[in-house]
């Protein structure tokens, strides 16, 4: 082969090493160095700069709100085993299969307003600037799928005007 | 040997350099002559680019700025891809305990 070829390339299989070595040795510094797996509030603290006595704060309203969010889920849970039942093995959805159906979506739609008074009352304890960023990310996330999905449908539906 | 030289053979010695006179210089001699150095000391050119981006790629200095700057560039890249991972990762973290997949 072509000595010149060979050098050429060999330069750039180096250089393409030197290149990925560097990037994944700072990449997992950066990682390790940012992140804090054990805290998982550790995004509030350093996305919204909150100091010691704010985090103080929102660690307390995170654990008055953390059993109210595992006793809605639970809810939720046993309700979604009550319309599989419900639902049977049967081709027809049934009167009280359709019953199920709307007790789970009223346990959804109570759990989602529970889950927003939470986030308006862990805005409320952060600088205002920084408290308006999290409401709107946090509506943004968690809102954000169902807008996601229904802007999905085509606008010319047959069903679109409902 | 030349103190030994009397002073007719000095004389008959100036006699003989001024029977032959040295022939004037071309012009640009000096300049021809040190391009010519310039050009033996240098590598032997080729007429391939490749040759000529081997001939670049190994030269120390060339090679040096090279890896220096793809260090640079991968730390810098690297940090800041990191960085946001870790922001995402924390971001992940915190919402799936507030707001579970299901509920939202």
């Amino acid at each position: 082969m072509n000595r010149s070829l060979v050098i050429v390339l060999g330069a750039l299989a180096l250089g393409a090493a030197v290149f990925a070595g560097s990037y994944f040795t700072a990449q997992r510094a950066s990682i390790a160095y940012c992140d804090n797996p054990v805290d998982d509030l550790s995004w509030l603290r350093t996305e919204f700069h909150l100091s010691d006595a704010d985090m103080a704060r929102m660690r307390q309203l995170h654990e008055g709100y953390l059993p109210q969010c595992a006793k809605m889920c639970a809810l939720i849970a046993a309700k979604k085993a009550e319309v599989q039942t419900a639902l049977g093995n049967g081709t027809n959805v049934t009167a009280d299969a359709e019953k199920e159906l709307t007790e789970l979506g009223e346990l959804r739609a109570q759990c989602q307003a529970q889950m927003l008074r939470h986030f308006v009352v862990v805005s409320q304890a952060m600088p205002p600037e920084e408290g308006r960023r999290y409401l709107a990310e946090m509506e943004k996330i968690t809102l954000g799928s169902h807008e996601e999905i229904e802007q999905s449908m085509p606008a010319d539906h047959e069903h679109g005007n409902h | 040997m030349k103190e030994n030289m009397s002073p007719d053979d000095t004389k008959f010695c100036e006699v003989l350099r001024a029977a032959r006179p040295s022939p004037s210089l071309p012009p640009r001699f000096q300049e021809n002559v040190w391009r010519r150095i310039e050009e033996a000391a240098a590598p032997a050119k080729s007429g391939s680019w490749l040759d000529a981006l081997a001939a670049l790629v190994l030269r120390p200095r060339f090679a040096y700025a090279t890896v220096a700057t793809l260090v640079l560039t991968g730390v810098f890249l690297g940090t800041y891809q990191g960085a946001q991972t870790a922001r995402q990762d924390a971001q992940a973290r915190y919402v799936a305990m507030v707001a579970p997949n299901p509920l939202r």
